[in-house]
């Protein structure tokens, strides 16, 4: 039993979430998703919350669903496993509050990230692998096929044609070959991952927040729109941008050749 | 038609438009948008104008909208997306829906919506000293000029976010790896290279080049079922035309073929 499958703790800005099963290679259990979602939504409504650090406790960042124990299938009416009913009340839920979430989301991907663990990293804005740390889409090994986002998320992140070979195969791939593919950002030495990772998740938490949350939801869109409609969209927003405080103060600043000192208003 | 701030020159159907602000790095003040606007209008509507390139005099591609613009309204209640509307986003539509190749020549810094006229243009070439950068989170914006669109597109989502929200400055090299731009070169070599392959696109086959530009354009909203179905359709046209009677004729002579953009 896991009393924390989550440890979260807030500091300058920065909520870091500890994916807490090491001994599973935190493998997501019902009670870690729901650690997540409970964080994710007070991450959204706490205003003095301005980024997310994902990261995981032990070797691993997170082995997918645990498949142990009950495993993650709620049993049908005839017994039979319902992949589908976790997926609606956990796990979807998570991935949606991660993208809608108008405040950026670093991981720090310190080990493996299997199955719908990599699909997590995907779902997050900024990956930063530790040299050791891969990917794997796993699914088809266990005769399922990524979830999580990962079959929107592979075409949109690597491309088309190493979108299928990547979920069919279900190779291992390892943090550099990710960075060279664009799953990730950034490939650092193990000993420098969580450092680096503070580091980058508390630039963003003292940036211009609100100019990430309209980051974050211009590019979700432009999956869908058009360009016609995202020149639209990007109107939109940079007229509420451009009467925001830190606008004023990013240009004040840019003008008098100093840092600024933005405050997410 | 007379411009200040940007130049145009025409010749045997290429038209080269310089920015010209090269004391601010060709940043982009209100009267330079005006003028660009009202000449990719005029590129639009010349018929004997067959490819475009784009190019910045000075040190510079394009610095970005200029902050010190002394047109620029900074006061609080200043509509930003205003500009956007009435300038910025037209000039993008105007390029994309050209259908003529555009050709960038990217001599130095592009930054802010400068990297997204080079990201709106068919075929970017930098020089190896030149650089990219969506600088808008810096000053609390979010990127525009269809950066939001076109950079997911070309370098996924990843490197999207980050480089929307990190405002990292990029080298000539590293956007070539990416897919972001097509080419680097010396940059002595630059403008040659880049006047070559625009020349080559304006004696090319002008209807294939605009059914190739419109039918990219689309395929990022369409299913491959429906892009099957363009592509029918733009190829039945292309079919009957005078340039694919001599492309075919060419390769079956193993001459170099004459095309007249009809």
């Amino acid at each position: 039993m896991d009393k924390t499958p989550v440890i979260a703790a807030l500091e300058g800005g920065v909520l870091t979430l500890l994916l807490n099963r090491p001994q599973r290679l935190n493998a997501m259990s019902p009670a870690l998703i729901e650690a997540m979602n409970h964080e994710l939504a007070r991450a959204r409504d706490d205003s003095d919350i301005r980024a997310v650090l994902l990261t995981g406790i032990g070797r691993g960042f997170c082995a997918g669903a645990d498949l142990a124990g009950t495993g993650p299938g709620d049993p049908d009416a005839d017994g039979q496993p319902d992949l589908g009913a976790a997926m609606d009340r956990l796990f979807n839920p998570m991935i949606r509050a991660m993208r809608a979430l108008p405040k950026p989301i670093v991981a720090a991907v310190n080990g493996v990230a299997a199955g719908g663990g990599a699909n997590l990293a995907l779902a997050c804005d900024i990956v930063l692998a530790a040299r050791s740390a891969r990917f794997d889409q796993a699914f088809v090994r266990i005769s399922l096929m990524p979830d999580l986002g990962g079959t929107w998320f592979l075409p949109h992140t690597v491309g088309d044609a190493r979108a299928r070979a990547l979920a069919m195969l279900g190779d291992s791939v390892p943090a550099e070959e990710a960075v060279r593919m664009g799953m990730a950002w950034q490939v650092l030495d193990d000993s420098a991952l969580m450092e680096e990772a503070k580091k980058l998740a508390h630039r963003l938490a003292a940036g211009p927040t609100l100019s990430y949350a309209a980051i974050k939801q211009a590019i979700n869109a432009a999956a869908t729109n058009t360009l016609d409609q995202q020149l639209d969209l990007e109107r939109d927003s940079q007229r509420a941008l451009g009467r925001s405080a830190d606008f004023k103060e990013g240009v004040a600043a840019f003008l008098a050749k100093r840092p600024a000192h933005f405050t997410g208003r | 038609m007379p411009y200040e701030r940007i130049l145009l020159a025409k010749k045997d159907g290429l038209a080269t438009l310089t920015f010209n602000a090269p004391d601010r790095l060709n940043a982009v003040s209100r009267k330079m948008i005006a003028e660009i606007k009202l000449c990719w209008e005029d590129l639009a509507a010349d018929s004997a104008v067959r490819a475009v390139l784009l190019t910045g005099s000075g040190r510079g591609f394009c610095a970005g909208a200029d902050l010190a613009d002394p047109d620029r309204e900074a006061s609080a209640t200043a509509d930003s997306g205003a500009a956007l509307e009435k300038y910025f986003n037209p000039v993008i539509r105007l390029m994309r829906a050209l259908p003529k190749p555009i050709v960038s020549a990217v001599n130095g810094v592009a930054a802010g919506v400068g990297m997204s006229f080079v990201l709106a243009s068919d075929i970017a070439i930098a020089a190896k000293s030149a650089s990219f950068l969506q600088a808008f989170a810096r000053i609390g914006l979010l990127p525009d000029g269809g950066s939001t669109w076109f950079l997911p597109r070309r370098v996924g989502e990843q490197r999207a976010r980050a480089l929307a929200m990190l405002a990292p400055q990029i080298t000539a090299q590293q956007a070539k790896e990416w897919g972001l731009i097509w080419d680097v070169v010396e940059d002595g070599e630059l403008m040659k290279t880049a006047t070559e392959l625009a020349r080559r696109l304006a004696e090319g086959p002008s209807m294939s080049l605009a059914c190739i530009k419109e039918a990219m354009n689309r395929a990022s909203g369409n299913d491959l079922g429906q892009q099957l179905d363009v592509e029918r359709d733009f190829q039945r046209a292309l079919g009957r035309s005078e340039d694919f009677k001599e492309g075919v004729a060419a390769f079956l002579g193993k001459r170099q073929p004459i095309f007249r953009g009809k």
